[in-house]
Parts: C-alpha cells; structure tokens; sequence
C-alpha cells in the first residue's frame, strides 16, 4: 500500500499507509515538500489507515510543519489512533500540531 | 685456631685450690677455665651468663657436699643440661654408681692422670656440642614447619574469603554453595553472580596444587572468569579467555578445572562450558537425572589458543542442577572405597531436599559420614541451582540477521508482525515494539558505522509467557543509546530540531530498555509487557 495524497477542498490530504516509518518516511516527505514548493498551503495528515508511526514519522510531520510556518499556511492531524496519539504526546507535538478526531474539523481548521 | 671465645668453658670446682690449678694446667691450653672452691659459689657461677659448658665436681667439700651441688644442678631447668663428671677421692663402687645416678656423665677417681682427664673432658665436651647442633637444626625443622602450617593457613583464609556467602535469588531460581577447604589447602572454588538484568552465572573450579600459590591461582581464575562475564555472555569464550590469560606466565605449571553456566533467568536457558571438571549432574522434577557428560576441552592453564566450546540447554520448571569438585567422589573411607560417583548421583536421586541449602550441606555432611572423622584429604565443593521457572521458558522464538540498510529494516517488522500474528500477541504491544525496532535499528545504521563495509545486525525475538523480550545486537561504534538525553519536548515548532526523538519514544512504549557492551558488540534487550 502506497501513502495517498490528494486534494480535497484546496487541502492536501496525506494518508500514510500502515507504518510511518525509516522505510517509507523520506519519500513522503519528499513528496510533501515538493507539493508545498509547487504551492500547497493546508495540509492535513489523515491516519485513519495507520497503525503507527516512529519518530521518521514524526520528523516527517516537524519538516511539513517548519516549511508552511514561513508561508503562512496551516497544518493538521486526525484520525490517529491510541498509538499514535500516544507517540505525539511523549513527543510534546501535540502542543505544536492541531490535531482533530475527524477530517472534516481538520479541514475546517486549516481552511479557516 | 679456635680464638678464646669459641672454645668451651669448663667450670672446675674443688676445695682444695691446689687440685684447681692442677686441673687447669691440664685443661687451660685447649679450654677457658673457670674456678669455684664450693659448692654454693658453683651453682651461683653455673646460672650465670654465659654458662659453663662441663663442670668437674670434687665430692667432699665443706658446706654442699658435690653430691648436694649435682643433685640441685640437674633438679633446676637452668643448668641441668650441663654435663657434670665428679673428680673424687671416692674410689668405691657405691659412691660412682651414687654419682651416676645422681646424674653425672663421668665419674674420675684421683689420683688422676691427665691424659685421661683431658680425654674424657673432650668426649663429653663433644658431645654436648653435637647435642647443641641438633636442637639447633631442630628449632630450625620446628621454625620451618609453623612457617609451612602458616603458609596453608594464609592459602585457605585467601580461598575462603574470595568465595561468595551471598547468593543470587529471585522467585525463578534459588542457589547455594557449600565449600569445606581440607586441612591443607587444595584450592577448591565457586562463584556466582549476577551479570545484568537477564544473566547470572555460576561456577566451579578445582586448582591443582595447595597452599598460597594454589589459592592465588584460584583467586585469578576467579576473578577473570567475573571480569569477563560483565562483558562476554559466552562461557565457551570466558574460558577460551580464561585459559589464555592463566597459560602465560604460568611457571608453577599449576592448572585449573572449571564448569562455567550462564543462565538467562528470562528464558530458562543454560549455557554451560566443562573445562576437565567433574561432570555436574541435572535432576529434573520428575525425579529422573541426567549427567551433562560433554566435554569442552582440557584442563584450564595448561596450554594457550585452546578454543573450548559449550552446551546450550534449556532448563525447565523444577530442574535442579549439582555441581561438585572431586573432593566428594574421591573421598574414602577407612577400608580405602571411594565415595564415587555412584554414590553421588544416588543421594541426589534419593534425597528429597527442601532448599539448596539443605541439598547442599547433606551432601557434604554425608561425605563426611562416610570419610569418617577427621580424615578429610581434599577440599570439598558443592553447587546447587534450582530454577523454579515462574517465568515460563520461551515459548517460541524467532532470529533474523540483516545488513546496514535501512531498508533492510522493513524486513524486521514484516517479520515481527508475522510472528505477533501466528502468536497472537495483542495489537497494543505490536506497534511499540514494531517502532522501537525501527527506531533503534535506523539508528545503528545511519550512526553506528564509520567505515563504509557491511556489517550484520542480528535481532533476536522471543515470546515468553508475559512479554516479548527483543535483543539487538550489533558490531557497531560503543553507544547506549538509553544514556542520551532526549530532546527538550517543551520548545515551540521553530525551536524543534529535526529527529533525535526515537530513543524517547522507545523509552516510552517500550517497558525495560537495556543497553550492555559485549567485548565488541552493543547488545540491547527491550521487554515489552503482555497483559493477560
């Protein structure tokens, strides 16, 4: 299974596959990075589809967060489950990431 | 020439100042003369420093008769060791026997002749001469001796103090040993220690050779099979190291038998190396024994490069395992039997022991029963382990090896959570382990190495009862990762460095982290708690 990205409502929706991790994580920050040079403004990392992620995974989220903080464009979470919320507590991200129980709020977050 | 002060003194005692000067003339060439005209001055000049090395004693005297003057110089210690020879007028046999009872060495009747006097003055000055030499050569042989019994006391105080009375104990195993060092030190020892978290080992040596050397041989075996334990879970390798490092110098060609185990408490797993010692014996909790016969290689310091090797086998509930030195098998009794081996197995098949101290101290105690009293001729050792298994052993288990490649770690979770699947581990303690794997092993590959060449990780799975217990190991740089310290969670996004995060979060998921340096390799241990 390959990490989805699409746009729904001018936001870049990311859904990672499984894991989010060494393996995976630096083509889809790539990937992010070049949608965001190319424009995107309101991305939104949608876990519904992961069981975890490892700390790649968590860089991957910190580098999509430092990119659009210059230019101005917002960020969210959702869907994640009790591993990964756990994940971002211990890491202190969910005091720099909005995260939401669903993609709609998410959306509404970013697009706001 | 004899100067004047080694020749010997003569004390010459008579009334008559006349007979005085005619006995020194006689003597006085060859001897240094003293003189006394009674018997009280005598007995005050023969106490006196230095003594006088013969008297020759007139018998009718005014005041002390010479019998008197004998009579109280062989009843006080001071001077009875100086020979007496009585010079008398008395000439019948009566008074020469009373004389010679009284104690006297010679008896010479006046008038006298000088040739005689001087011959018999001689030979008993001989005598007292060659006396003296032998209790010297005897104070010598006595001073000897405490210094040899020292010497074996020094050895057997060394050897009993190097041994632990403390042993190691949890609800998975109990250990105990008896050491009983002969009268004459024989070298015995045994050891047993906690390595880490996971590990303690337990030994049992037998040093040829007795006294000091013997116990500092075994004081040095010791000591390297505990220092190389801290860092090498191997005993085929500790001894293999062990035996180098004892070969060089070894000059007193002592040599060493050995049993080494490590036992893993988390799985049950025993790994033993038999280095020419008795072969221990494991009774199970059926009652049933085995012998762990095979054998690793030879005695221990006899040759250097000798690679010993070792026997893996797992233990289960209820085992109990007995090692023993020779001491116990080789004991005899007064019709010259051994107590054998024979013997051993079947007190230990038959005894049914309460704990490993009572095991142990049956043991020795029925070797003594049987050597009978007082005739203990070798040190006498005795280990037992009983692994009562509240931790099940490993249930199932899997190993994987992969380069140093990142994506080579993907194989490692695919395959962990195959096994979680086949096992049925819950999916709450899948995904800590699954990130701590990947985690850890992306560190090790993206800084563990600094040359460019393939290197092999191995990651080791195991499942037992109540956790999933992962150990990595790896030849890369030294490095605990558990030491670093993590980052600051509380900065604000522009703060935030990019990774460092991984070693917190697998502190976080994951219930025990260990981190140890075997010789050239990290070992970590990560357990992950399952809730039944």
């Amino acid at each position: 299974m390959e990490t989805a990205f699409t746009t729904i409502d001018n936001c870049l929706v990311v859904v990672p596959e499984t894991r989010l991790d060494t393996n995976n994580s630096p083509e889809v920050a790539e990937k992010i990075t070049e949608k965001i040079e190319a424009g995107e403004r309101q991305v939104i990392f949608d876990f519904n589809k992961t069981d975890y992620i490892s700390s790649a995974g968590l860089r991957v989220i910190l580098v999509v967060a430092k990119l659009l903080k210059p230019a101005e464009g917002k960020m969210a979470l959702c869907n994640a489950n009790d591993q990964i919320l756990e994940v971002l507590e211990i890491s202190g991200f969910h005091s720099i990431v909005k995260y939401f129980d669903n993609l709609d709020a998410a959306k509404e977050f970013v697009s706001g | 020439m004899d100067s004047q002060e080694d020749k010997q003194t003569i004390l010459v005692v008579d009334d008559a100042p006349l007979n005085i000067t005619l006995l020194s003339n006689i003597l006085s060439a060859a001897h240094k003369v003293k003189a006394a005209t009674s018997g009280e001055k005598a007995i005050e000049i023969a106490l006196r420093e230095p003594q006088p090395d013969l008297i020759l004693l007139d018998i009718v005297m005014p005041g002390m008769s010479g019998y008197e003057v004998c009579e109280q110089l062989k009843r006080d210690p001071a001077t009875a060791a100086i020979p007496v020879i009585f010079i008398t007028a008395k000439t019948t046999t009566k008074d020469e026997q009373h004389g010679l009872e009284l104690g006297a060495v010679d008896y010479i009747t006046k008038p006298i002749s000088p040739a005689i006097v001087k011959a018999r003055v001689q030979t008993q000055l001989a005598l007292k001469k060659n006396m003296e030499d032998l209790q010297g050569a005897y104070a010598v042989i006595e001073k000897q001796k405490d210094r040899m019994q020292q010497e074996l006391i020094v050895g057997r105080d060394i050897q009993l103090a190097m041994v632990p009375k403390v042993f190691p104990v949890s609800d998975d195993y109990s250990l105990h040993a008896v050491l009983e060092p002969c009268r004459e030190v024989g070298g015995d020892f045994y050891d047993a220690f906690i390595i880490d978290e996971e590990h303690i080992c337990f030994s049992v040596g037998d040093v040829s050779g007795k006294g000091v050397p013997a116990a500092l041989f075994m004081a040095m075996s010791k000591t390297l099979i505990k220092s190389r334990a801290s860092s090498d879970l191997s005993t085929a390798s500790i001894v293999t190291h062990v035996n180098d490092e004892l070969s060089k110098n070894n000059e007193g060609c002592l040599f060493v038998t050995l049993f080494v185990c490590i036992f893993n408490v988390r799985t049950g797993e025993l790994l033993t190396t038999n280095a020419g010692h008795n072969p221990p014996y494991l009774k199970h909790a059926d009652g049933s024994i085995t012998t762990l016969s095979a054998r690793d290689g030879m005695v221990v310091a006899a040759m250097e490069g000798i690679a010993y090797t070792e026997n893996r086998l797992q233990l289960n509930k209820g085992d109990t395992l007995l090692l023993y030195t020779d001491g116990i098998t080789e004991a005899d009794n007064i019709n010259q039997e051994f107590f054998g081996d024979d013997r051993l197995e079947k007190l230990f098949l038959e005894h049914h022991f309460e704990s490993m101290e009572e095991l142990t101290s049956h043991i020795v105690e029925t070797t003594h029963a049987f050597e009978g009293m007082n005739r203990q001729a070798d040190d006498i050792t005795v280990l037992a382990f009983h692994y009562a298994g509240q931790k099940s052993a490993v249930e199932r288990d899997f190993e994987i090896e992969i380069g140093n490649d990142l994506q080579a770690i993907e194989r490692v979770t695919e395959q962990f959570m195959e096994f979680a699947r086949k096992n049925d581990i819950e999916p709450k303690a899948i995904t800590p382990v699954c990130m701590a794997l990947d985690d850890l092993l992306a560190n090790i590959i993206s800084y563990g190495y600094v040359d460019d060449s393939h290197h092999l990780i191995s990651i080791k799975v195991s499942l037992v009862r109540d956790s999933v217990v992962v150990v990595i190991t790896d030849d890369g740089l030294p490095f605990n990762p558990f030491t670093r310290e993590g980052p600051d969670t509380g900065l604000s996004l522009e703060e935030r460095e990019i990774g460092g995060l991984g070693i917190l979060l697998v502190k976080n998921v994951i219930d025990e982290t260990y981190y140890k340096r075997h010789v050239d390799k990290n070992v970590i241990t990560l357990v992950k708690k399952l809730t039944l």
